[in-house]
């Protein structure tokens, strides 16, 4: 076997199914990688290494036994802490949650183990999914493996850090306002956020509602577009899941002759300057390959982040109601408790500042008095935001910009000042809110060695077209990254 | 913002400041809440209050008995459990 910290997703997969290697043989080498590194990382909250390793053995006992198999089999998969694995523990990285095993599985979980895939539980990410940079875990600060004194990006630090360390080939993460595509973008590797309604959200800790997604991160193109062909489909326990299916599974050769490739007028001037450099190295490359670059007036962006930040904590304040002490959860509580200070006292020790302040900010946006002016006002103000997005797809195939505005940030660097870490999800809240599909893809370093990624965001249901183009874009190979191999 | 109206707020959401930390806590949901007041400033007249934003159609499932959660497990992740019961403290005053 090639090293692991050499193999993308594709030739883990390939590897199996042609006999190179078993999916032990391979896990012990990903379970090796990982204890010998993650406490430079801190990417897994627990690490479940009998519970791995039996499904692997399972995996190789079905291959061996020549049952009929999926094309997946024995591919490991991380996933992150808030989707639940029936008898693993699901903290979502929070007090709260803190001795919570999980009684049941996801319907994406479900899905995996029945096409054989081998689940690597428990990676770190914000408390309940809110952050941009993982250090709002109750637990540890995930390290970002380009360097290690920095943030991975968040909320889905773990996930992507552990795909950028070679812990693991490919992982799951979710994404309410850039909580995929921001990490993966500050890790070096690919993120997408599937439409609204592709991936069921059945057995995902709810955060907002109406903007959680499940998706992958994986260190190639073709993880995505697999893992997307798994979870997608109508799931009758989440009414808001699509049966919009997904036509062509396999990524199609495009050429960039003659597509049009959206970019947003006067917005390079907040971003850095080197990421700036890179995303007009793209667009002249795709003018050179003969595609169509149109500028797009995207007013409204400034406003995508108050209007996330309305929309999504309303939703958290009324989703994270249900953590009272009573049914499940840590319980503070002493003989002369009554009801309400059981409720009082196990929540506000229960959840972390930054939960706190979206609960509050949620509460008081819902509250009477102010319903109007913020929450109401916030829905109305999406729809805005869908229907210029309508707009943009009448004139262009996809919208191409950076992901993030920054590459990754030293820890510590934005925790004392929250608007500005919510600053850092400019570019992809906005893609939430009008419940379209984005990709985020690798596209080179800056002269810190920290990478920069690009983001490409298509119609809803269009997966199938974002993936086309991403690849026919890698064909540029100013873009690739080299994951690194040591760890210091 | 002030500190009372955010222990309303608090009282609402069923959680406590501590002394300790309100000053930052109003300090910074000031701060919040004026980042958020851009949006008053958007013209949103052409917006109907009931129009739908997802063309999700919505669907119904057959109405059959399944299988539900196993009580056992459930009552393994309920802090207190007793015969059957979750426990809570007393609820009516005698």
């Amino acid at each position: 076997m090639k090293s692991i910290v050499n193999l993308k997703y594709k030739e883990v997969k390939d590897g199996l199914n042609s006999g190179e290697f078993t999916s032990e043989e391979l896990t012990l080498a990903y379970i090796k990688r990982i204890e010998e590194n993650d406490s430079k990382i801190s990417a897994f909250l627990s690490f479940e290494k009998e519970f791995i390793l039996g499904q692997a053995k399972e995996s190789d006992k079905r291959r061996k036994e020549n049952k009929p198999l999926s094309e997946f089999e024995g591919i490991p998969i991380g996933i992150k802490d808030n989707i639940c694995i029936e008898g693993i523990k699901t903290t979502c990285a929070s007090k709260i949650l803190e001795n919570f095993i999980s009684p049941y599985n996801a319907s994406a979980i479900e899905k995996l183990i029945s096409k054989g895939f081998v689940l690597f539980p428990r990676l770190n990410m914000d408390e309940f999914a809110m952050g941009s940079s993982t250090e709002n875990s109750a637990y540890q600060v995930t390290k970002n493996p380009f360097d290690t004194t920095r943030i991975p990006g968040g909320s889905s630090g773990g996930s992507a850090a552990a795909v950028a360390a070679s812990f693991l080939p490919i992982s799951l993460g979710s994404d309410t306002g850039g909580s995929i595509r921001q990490p993966a973008s500050l890790c070096g590797v690919y993120g997408l956020k599937p439409t609204y309604g592709r991936v069921s959200r059945y057995g995902l800790v709810a955060y907002a509602s109406s903007l959680d997604q499940i998706g992958p991160i994986s260190n190639d193109l073709q993880g995505c577009s697999d893992v997307l062909s798994v979870l997608a489909g109508k799931d009758l326990r989440d009414s808001t899941s699509s049966s919009q299916a997904i036509s062509k599974p396999e990524i199609q050769n495009v050429s960039l002759n003659g597509l049009k490739i959206g970019i947003m007028k006067d917005e390079g001037a907040s971003w850095d300057g080197e990421i700036r450099s890179k995303f007009e190295e793209t667009v002249a490359y795709l003018k050179s390959e003969g595609a169509i670059i149109k500028e797009l007036d995207f007013d409204l962006l400034a406003s995508s982040i108050p209007i996330y930040y309305i929309i999504a904590t309303a939703e958290c304040s009324s989703n994270l109601s249900r953590f009272d002490g009573i049914k499940f959860g840590s319980r503070v509580s002493n003989p002369k408790s009554k009801l309400e200070d059981l409720y009082i006292d196990s929540r506000s020790q229960g959840f972390g500042k930054e939960v706190k302040r979206r609960i509050l900010l949620g509460t008081f946006s819902l509250s009477s008095g102010y319903y109007d002016a913020y929450y109401s006002k916030a829905q109305k103000a999406r729809i805005l935001i869908q229907k210029k997005y309508n707009e943009f797809f009448k004139d262009v195939d996809l919208v191409l910009q950076p992901t993030s505005p920054t590459t990754a940030f030293r820890i510590g660097e934005k925790t004392q000042d929250p608007i500005q870490m919510y600053k850092a999800d400019i570019l992809t809240t906005s893609v939430n809110l009008a419940g379209l599909p984005a990709l985020s893809v690798p596209a080179g370093l800056d002269k810190n060695s920290l990478p920069i990624g690009l983001q490409i965001t298509g119609p809803a249901f269009s997966e199938e077209r974002i993936f086309s183009f991403a690849n026919a874009l890698l064909n540029n190979p100013k873009l690739e990254i080299k994951l690194p191999e040591g760890i210091s | 913002m002030d500190i009372g109206t955010l222990r309303n707020i608090a009282s609402l959401a069923k959680l406590k400041v501590d002394d300790n930390e309100a000053d930052k806590f109003v300090s910074d949901f000031n701060k919040m809440i004026e980042y958020v007041d851009v949006i008053k400033s958007l013209n949103t007249d052409s917006i109907q209050e009931d129009e739908i934003y997802f063309n999700h159609q919505n669907f119904t499932r057959p109405d059959t008995v399944d299988n539900n959660l196993n009580r056992d497990l459930l009552s393994k992740i309920a802090p207190e459990y007793e015969n059957g019961f979750i426990v809570v403290p007393k609820v009516i005053e005698t």
